[in-house]
């Protein structure tokens, strides 16, 4: 404040005595309220000074305005200015008042009542208010729009996914989990692809870790199935040391099927059917692997048991070795399916170098190899692929015909698996899977023995039979022969072939064929009257040369034969037939046969005897071809033992043609 | 499923699928009752008042109310996913229907591909046998055995 400082002394706060009545009584003035305090303390705060500095301001300004007016115009905003200082005047001054009655506790301020808004200011407020709301509608207006958005998405998602499920659902058993707080993209969907019928019953002990396929949602909302990687497997079979390129064939074809795709394969799909199919292909590729988990579970339970044909000389983890007999090892082994490119062989390798445990010494294994790679150069191996076909096909009669109740398929072909000799599945799978590579052996040295003879055919007759195999060895008379004898004597009494059936079953051979004299009928001296069958077993070694005097014996059953349509007594022996000349001598048509004689396996030789012959027969070497007793005649169609038989029969000096 | 077969497990089975019924619409009401009615609200606080406080209520109670009319959709999204989730797992009959056609089909392709594999095996072992006869008796083998 600037001027002269008024001081105001304010009256000591004592108690005056206002008067004294003449009875002595003190009468003191009346106490002054709180309120009325107040009041006076206001009333004591004097803002002369200011207004008075306020007026002589605006006199001041009054006057230069006036001055200036005529030269120069008036600011716009200067009133507007000049409001706003008296305001902020007012204001400073009521702030003031107020700080100072609150440092003096003295007074507070009870209430100030708003001032009267001005019309303008009233729709300023008004427009404020509706701008804002305008906004906060738009606002909303973005909000639904979004929330509408994601909710279209959401639906689209979930036709996708239900359309998907539903139409699985035809093929596949679908549950549903109840979960508490189903994590986002799983409403707790499974797919069971184990069969209940199995579970009761024996072979099958446990579902496997397959069975169950929890069914997820991807980026793009449609029905995912994840599995774990290497969690299929594919069965595989296979001869030891034997190279199997076709094998791989089937590993090619669930190759990285089960393996997890990425999102962005996902997204590759064109639409969704082409997505539904692509899981309906590896459902059944799952639900193989699991019934080929079953397959190598009966079979390894059933190796350990006693069994006809199986040995069991190696065991790993998912991989089981067999010895089926014959030197012949096989292994079946469940490999991963993200392994199909590998060779068989390097993945057996793996098994044989990384510690497979033999149950019996190594060397067993070593000579299997020496006898398969022999078999393997002759083509006594089978493809392993049919029999890993077949070993499934047993299988799946077994576990899911018995089930079912089904009758098993036998049809002509189909053998089922033969209980009678207690085999069991795997004990007939081995003992036809031995069979078959047997009789290849056998085959083989049939048609060696046939070659070796033109005048023989092979004959093959399936048997439909898993494990027996039968062929017939013809000799044909050949029809130049058969002509000739038409026109002397009845055609009926003509044999034109002699036939020899060798059967196989299991590795047991067994030879059936016309042959030698008939006992009976010597008795009855016809002996041609009697049907003579020759049935006897042998085995491989000693095959050929069984057939081979089979044949040869009916060569000679047909000459004599023949020498007894033209009226010639002729002596019949196993492999020879016998004239008596003159003179007590005796010539002979004697058969040889060899089969490892590679220019025929039957030869003939003529030998003469006379009735000293027998003293000197021993000393005599029977393969001087130039002895005077024997001549060889070479391997003589069946043309040129007949013409020889003819020259014999003109030499005996009987018979006519 | 046999309506005949007892009155016990069908008639509880019926009562409790009605029972779903009526609660599936009492949520299909509720919800869309409260859409409506919010957005009844929404629309009734659009007039602006006088005093600011007052419209700052009102716009902290618009974007309530849309949450709400957002929930109540999202609920009946979800009923519809139970909807078809029902769908799934009760519709047995054409279900089991579908499952014994297709059986009866690969029954019937079972068949057939082992009559056809019996075809083929007889035409097999007939090609054999002919196959067999015609080169026993074939020149080549003639030739064959004169070699060696």
């Amino acid at each position: 404040m600037n001027g002269n400082l008024e001081i105001s002394v304010d009256k000591l706060p004592v108690k005056r005595l206002d008067a004294i009545e003449e009875t002595g009584a003190e009468r003191f003035p009346p106490d002054v309220g709180y309120d009325e305090k107040r009041e006076s303390l206001i009333r004591r705060i004097d803002f002369a000074w200011a207004v008075e500095k306020d007026d002589n301001k605006r006199l001041k300004k009054s006057s230069k305005e006036s001055s200036s007016s005529a030269t120069t115009t008036p600011w716009q905003w200067q009133n507007m200015v000049e409001n706003l200082q008296f305001a902020h005047q007012e204001l400073s001054v009521i702030i003031d008042l107020i700080n100072t009655v609150e440092a003096n506790d003295a007074v507070t301020v009870a209430g100030m009542t708003r001032p009267k808004a001005l019309p303008n200011e009233v729709l300023s407020d008004l427009s404020v208010s509706a701008a804002t709301k305008l906004q906060c509608y738009r606002h909303l207006g973005i909000y639904f729009k979004q929330s509408a958005k994601s909710l279209e998405q959401q639906i689209a998602k979930e036709a996708r996914f239900y359309g998907a499920l539903i139409r699985l659902q035809q093929n596949w058993k679908v549950k549903r989990q109840r979960v508490a707080a189903p994590a986002s993209g799983n409403e707790g969907f499974t797919i069971d692809l184990f069969d209940n019928s199995l579970y009761d019953s024996a072979p099958v002990s446990r579902p496997s870790s397959l069975s169950t396929i929890r069914i997820d949602h991807d980026s793009a909302g449609m029905l995912a199935i994840n599995l774990p990687p290497n969690s299929c497997r594919s069965f595989r079979f296979g001869f030891l040391g034997v190279q199997s390129g076709d094998s791989s064939k089937q590993c090619s074809k669930v190759k990285n099927s089960c393996s997890p795709r990425p999102s962005k394969e996902a997204k590759e799909s064109v639409n969704d059917d082409e997505c539904v199919r692509e899981k309906h292909s590896l459902l059944r590729e799952v639900h193989q692997a699991i019934f080929y988990e079953q397959v190598f579970d009966i079979v390894n339970r059933e190796a350990f048991k006693q069994s006809l044909g199986v040995n069991v000389t190696g065991i790993r983890e998912n991989y089981l070795q067999l010895g089926i007999g014959l030197g012949i090892s096989i292994f079946l082994s469940l490999i991963p399916s993200n392994q199909g490119d590998l060779s068989v062989d390097s993945w057996v390798n793996q098994n044989v170098e990384s510690g497979i445990l033999p149950l019996d010494s190594h060397d067993g294994v070593k000579l299997a190899e020496e006898k398969d790679d022999i078999l393997r150069k002759s083509g006594g191996y089978p493809n392993p692929l049919t029999y890993e076909i077949y070993l499934q096909q047993v299988f799946h009669e077994y576990l899911y015909g018995r089930a079912k109740n089904k009758p098993i398929s036998t049809g002509t072909r189909v053998s089922g698996p033969p209980t009678k000799d207690g085999s069991g599945l795997l004990g007939h799978f081995c003992l036809s899977l031995a069979h078959r590579i047997f009789s290849n052996k056998v085959h083989v040295e049939l048609e060696n023995a046939v070659c070796g003879v033109p005048y023989l055919h092979l004959v093959s007759h399936p048997t439909w039979h898993s494990r027996t195999s039968s062929w017939t060895v013809f000799l044909k008379v050949p029809q130049s022969i058969l002509h000739a004898e038409s026109n002397s004597r009845t055609a009926e009494t003509a044999k034109s072939h002699f036939r020899t059936n060798v059967v196989v079953n299991d590795d047991c051979i067994h030879v059936e064929g016309e042959g030698t004299p008939n006992v009976v009928g010597l008795f009855k001296g016809r002996s041609e009257d009697m049907s003579s069958m020759n049935k006897y077993d042998c085995d491989l070694a000693d095959l050929p040369v069984i057939i081979l005097q089979q044949v040869a014996s009916q060569v000679i059953r047909w000459l004599h034969e023949e020498a007894l349509m033209v009226g010639i007594k002729a002596n019949r022996d196993f492999l020879s037939l016998s004239f008596e000349l003159d003179q007590g001598e005796t010539v002979s048509l004697v058969a040889h046969v060899d089969p490892e004689d590679m220019r025929g396996c039957i030869s003939w030789w003529l030998v003469m005897e006379d009735g000293f012959a027998a003293e000197r027969k021993l000393s005599i070497d029977i393969s001087d071809d130039a002895s005077d007793y024997k001549k060889f005649l070479g391997h003589l169609s069946l043309d040129v033992l007949y013409s020889t038989l003819m020259d014999l029969v003109s030499l005996c000096g009987g018979g006519s043609h | 499923m046999n309506k005949g077969a007892g009155s016990g497990p069908t008639a509880a089975a019926a009562a409790a699928a009605a029972q779903k019924q009526k609660t599936l619409m009492q949520r299909v009401e509720t919800d869309i009752a409260s859409i409506v009615d919010n957005f009844s609200q929404l629309v009734n606080v659009a007039r602006v008042n006088d005093p600011p406080v007052r419209n700052s209520q009102e716009s902290f109670m618009m974007e309530m109310r849309a949450s709400r009319m957002v929930q109540a959709a999202d609920s009946l999204l979800k009923l519809v996913s139970e909807l078809k989730q029902t769908a799934i797992f009760s519709g047995f009959a054409s279900l089991n229907d579908h499952v014994e056609q297709r059986t009866n089909e690969f029954n019937q392709q079972a068949e057939k591909t082992d009559r056809m594999l019996a075809r083929i095996g007889e035409e097999a072992a007939a090609s054999l046998k002919e196959l067999e006869a015609h080169y026993y008796s074939s020149g080549h083998r003639t030739t064959q055995n004169s070699q060696q």
